[in-house]
């Protein structure tokens, strides 16, 4: 992006030398290749899953291994689906659970804090994330779920009227928790984004809403939320990864069932859960059949980005780009929209 | 400024790094040999603990990535010894043997119970190979079903639920277990069959020895099968399980060794502990083995000579002296019909043709 | 932030006189909401914290810091030892990852908004980067055990595991970081290129400098979950007892070795796992310190 050319005498005199632009050149084309370079790191990855996954989907076909309800070891019998639909309870109910709550942290923060709690809330709020995976799998399994039984069966019982949420005996090792303690472990990531991207808002937004005689919670309706809505989503897709992919935790508390889900408080597997679970102890076509999880695992993840994607982009046309003035250097779409993840 | 900052942190991390990188590469000549290992978590703690006591000559780094992992990373010349618990199958061996002749040698016996926390009974129950497969089933529901009552009269057992606890991770304590309610139980071989992992009828999984422990003592009226050390650790109380023989063994030391004697032991030394027949034999009993390359300096292995000399070594020791160690964790040794057999294999390794043992 | 301007304060005092009950009580339980979810979301630290410090201080020693673990387990063993193999290993892998990670990530983010932008190139990179958070962190593992252990022939190293976690890292800081360099005002970047800047300068003195609270955020989150992956690490790093710097060896560390020791049956090995994990927790409650020593500065805006 050259400053426009004065030309006098032939040569700008706003135009560097060519030896100056050496570094920017050196920049732009280092930092391409660079994005290249991961990308085809990436696609090598997802090329060395394939070739060790194929022999899974040679047998039992790519839709007949993702959908099929049997895992069966001992009879070499290798279906997806109650993994699969493990991985999406659990992350759903992570981000039912957390995001609300991790928005909340942001939000106390960054607007309703006295200002010298500020620091400490944040730094608390942080400490969940320096807290290893494996401890939050050993505290739930050990502390927490024995304490939550009673409650959950409580819920189970007097919700027996709702298929799958209600009416089953309440184990330890349940769906529910692993989507719990998955909540917890989500809530440091969102709030710390979803912070950043708050404390942005521009102050005069906050006090031409303050000034009209809004109150603190229709300022931040009307001011902060809408103008942050790209990055809390961005936080929440973050958020989302890591619960999808969480290995030890999940393993710990889902209970490792080999059949299809009976209800939200019975145990029930995880994709990742099952890797971790069987991955040492496999050989041959166990083994492929693992890395074909794997392959499923990566496989939505993408589909939960794209759809992500799509919703963002809709709630972008539909709402007036708030952060046009922020940055007018981007094609068309305002700043929010290019937002990472959307 | 702030780049100054960045760059001092940056500048000690990278040096930080390059220091250690080279710190310790200078010193390896005067340090003990050092071996590796890779599989069975089963076994993982007496070749720790094997590899501690012959620390000052011997450094023994061992994981415990499952026996399946083991046997690859051998495979794939990464480890000196692999560590398995079920004995090889024929692809295994054809895998491993591309490189190079390759040994299985049975190291030491350990004992599955059948714990359980009932409250009120605080001596070891009486139980079937067909009743335990039957709870398992979910047939038996209850501890005070007219089956168990019929094993154990005098003992008053509660109707409490049975809450049947397994393992949710692959394990060869998993194939043990199985593998004895396969023998002993036409139902269930036909319904569930055996294996490091199968399709529970019914129950809840937990992961490890430590989750299925953890999940009795947390649970009143719960049954799970645990390795001994892990009953004794938790003070669980356990079943004495009638073997072949017709008697109603309790889990030691002695009942476990004997549980390997008088097997038939095939020419790969391949031992399978499965309902065995003898007069005080605990019928529920696991092996595991080290797999080893007959010639690892021809087979290729990184560690050459002196590696494979202490592989001997450990070896050697597990053999010998360790065998008297075990004792201490609850792990039976080798019966005399066997170990024999094992030092013999151990003096069949030899490094490019020279004998080592 | 909280600067209103004395005329902005007054006006809205006055304004709330005609505010309505309505109005007054929505507010009101929507700052009770908030307060709650906050109070909510540090209940579980509250535990969580109390039940390491229950567990895990007992364990807490000079020796528990100093010496290696020895591998004895059996009960009736004199010494278990330490942790300190762990706490070397853990510190070194983890470096390394963030090494190799932090420089990659950042500068492909800002290949992606300075350079990138709106070209088909960028949407594929950040789509497959994207992706690539939702990979379980033991596939991260098997990919470098297939690529690097098995395929090469080539023992477990402590690099390996760091690349494995680097690769972990690597989609985290890279995302965050380009939220994060999204939220520079452009009119920053304008007027360091009005002012004559070379655009290499303008992001090196004006966007990173600026960005750097916040990049110092996201990066000390993907550290800290690096620190305490297990999974990345159980097949490549290579378990030892004995401490060891040297990276293209075998290498213990702390969230390895608290799995292995957590799932023993001797309960001196199960509380020194429980110490391990506290040390480790405590380990990266430093790191958060620093970095915020290092990163005070005024936020964006």
């Amino acid at each position: 992006m050259q400053a426009s050319t004065l030309r006098a005498g032939g040569r700008s005199t706003l135009e560097r030398p060519p030896l100056a632009r050496l570094p920017d050149r050196a920049l732009k084309y280092g930092l391409t290749a660079l994005a290249a370079a991961i990308l085809a790191l990436i696609v090598y990855f997802f090329f060395r899953l394939v070739g060790e996954a194929r022999p899974a989907f040679a047998k039992f076909g790519v839709l007949g291994f993702t959908f099929g309800q049997d895992w069966n070891v001992s009879a070499e019998q290798f279906g997806a689906l109650p993994m699969l639909l493990g991985t999406l309870l659990t992350s759903g109910l992570a981000l039912l659970i957390g995001v609300p709550v991790a928005v909340a942290t942001a939000l106390y923060a960054t607007e309703l804090c006295p200002a010298r709690l500020r620091s400490p809330v944040t730094v608390l709020i942080e400490l969940l994330a320096a807290v290893p995976s494996v401890v939050y799998g050993l505290w739930g399994i050990f502390y927490l779920a024995p304490k939550l039984q009673s409650p959950e069966q409580w819920i189970a019982d007097r919700l027996s009227f709702i298929p799958f949420v209600g009416g089953g005996l309440v184990t330890i090792p349940n769906i529910f928790n692993a989507g719990l303690i998955l909540a917890i472990m989500i809530l440091p990531i969102v709030s710390a984004i979803s912070r950043e991207v708050m404390s942005t808002v521009p102050a005069d937004h906050k006090e031409a809403a303050l000034g009209l005689g809004a109150t603190r919670w229709e300022m931040i309706r009307l001011a902060v939320l809408p103008y942050c809505r790209g990055g809390i989503v961005g936080g929440a897709m973050l958020g989302l990864g890591r619960a999808i992919g969480e290995t030890i935790a999940v393993t710990i508390l889902i209970g490792g069932a080999t059949q299809m889900p009976t209800h939200l408080f019975a145990q029930g597997n995880s994709l990742a859960a099952v890797i971790a679970n069987e991955f040492g102890e496999a050989e041959g076509l166990h083994r492929s059949a693992l890395f074909a999880a794997g392959l499923v695992l990566f496989v939505l993840t993408l589909f939960v980005n794209a759809i992500a994607r799509v919703i963002v982009l809709r709630a972008e046309r539909v709402h007036a780009p708030q952060g046009a003035a922020q940055d007018p250097r981007g094609p068309g779409p305002p700043a929010l929209a290019g937002t990472p993840g959307l | 400024m702030i780049h100054k900052k960045i760059g001092a942190l940056a500048g000690v991390a990278t040096l930080a790094l390059g220091l250690g990188a080279c710190g310790s590469s200078g010193s390896s000549s005067s340090s003990p040999t050092t071996i590796s290992g890779a599989g069975s978590t089963f076994a993982a703690p007496v070749y720790q603990q094997w590899g501690s006591s012959l620390a000052s000559s011997l450094t023994v780094n061992y994981q415990a990535v499952g026996s399946g992992a083991g046997v690859t990373s051998l495979g794939a010349k990464t480890v000196d010894f692999g560590a398995s618990d079920p004995p090889l199958k024929p692809a295994e061996f054809k895998a491993l043997e591309s490189h190079g002749p390759v040994l299985q040698i049975p190291m030491f016996l350990g004992a599955i119970t059948v714990s359980y926390n009932v409250p009120g009974v605080k001596t070891g129950l009486k139980l079937e190979g067909s009743t335990i497969a039957d709870i398992y089933l979910g047939k038996i529901k209850t501890w005070d079903d007219p089956a168990i009552k019929a094993l154990n009269p005098g003992v008053s057992l509660p109707s409490t639920p049975i809450t049947v606890i397994h393992r949710s991770d692959s394990s060869g304590t998993s194939a043990g277990f199985t593998g004895f309610l396969s023998a002993v139980d036409q139902e269930w071989k036909e319904k569930v069959g055996e294996g490091k992992d199968v399709q529970w009828p019914t129950g809840t999984g937990a992961k490890g020895n430590a989750g299925v422990a953890g999940a009795v003592q947390q649970t009143a009226g719960a049954v799970g099968y645990v390795e001994q050390a892990y009953a004794l650790q938790h003070d669980f109380t356990y079943a004495s399980v009638k073997n072949k023989a017709g008697n109603f063994v309790v889990p030691s030391l002695e009942s476990t060794s004997a549980a390997a004697e008088g097997i038939v032991v095939p020419a790969n030394l391949g031992i399978k502990v499965s309902n065995p027949s003898g007069t005080n034999a605990y019928p529920i009993t696991s092996q595991t083995f080290i797999v080893v390359y007959e010639d690892a300096c021809k087979a290729g292995l990184p560690g050459g000579e002196s590696a494979a000399k202490g592989v001997v070594k450990f070896l050697q020791y597990g053999l010998g002296e360790g065998q008297s160690v075990l004792a201490q964790a609850d792990y039976a040794k080798l019966p005399a019909s066997i170990l024999p057999k094992s030092k013999e294999a151990v003096a069949k390794l030899k490094c490019n043709g020279s004998s080592l043992g | 932030m909280d600067a209103l301007d004395p005329t902005a304060t007054a006006r809205a005092r006055l304004a709330r006189h005609s505010l309505s009950a309505a109005r007054r009580r929505r507010d009101g339980l929507a700052r009770g909401t908030i307060l709650g979810g906050t109070i909510l979301a540090l209940i579980p630290l509250a535990l969580i914290v109390y039940y390491l410090l229950a567990k895990g201080l007992g364990s807490w020693s000079w020796s528990f810091f100093t010496t290696d673990p020895t591998g004895n387990t059996f009960f009736k063993s004199s010494s278990i030892g330490g942790v300190k193999s762990a706490i070397v290993g853990t510190i070194e892998i983890v470096t390394l990852a963030s090494v190799i990670s932090i420089p990659i990530g950042i500068g492909v983010a800002l290949w992606l908004i300075e350079y990138g932008r709106g070209s088909w190139f960028a949407h594929t990179v950040r789509f497959f980067i994207d992706v690539l958070t939702g990979v379980p962190s033991i596939i991260f593992g098997l990919f470098v055990y297939i690529a690097l252990i098995v395929g090469t022939g080539s023992t477990y190293a402590g690099y390996k595991g760091s690349i494995a976690l680097a690769l972990l890292m690597l989609p985290v800081v890279t995302r965050s970081a380009e939220v994060i360099l999204l939220l520079v005002p452009g009119s920053l970047r304008e007027a360091a290129l009005a002012l004559g800047a070379p655009r290499w300068k303008v992001i090196w003195s004006v966007v990173l400098p600026t960005a750097l609270p916040g990049l110092a955020t996201g990066i000390l989150l993907a550290i800290a979950r690096a620190a305490g992956e297990t999974a990345p690490l159980l097949f490549t790093a290579g378990a030892t007892f004995k401490t060891n710097t040297n990276l293209s060896q075998f290498m213990n560390s702390l969230p390895v070795q608290i799995y292995n020791d957590v799932t023993s049956p001797t309960n001196a090995v199960v509380n020194r796992a429980w110490g391990a994990a506290l040390t480790l927790v405590a380990m990266i409650l430093v790191l958060n310190i620093i970095a915020r020593l290092i990163a005070r500065r005024s936020r964006l805006a």
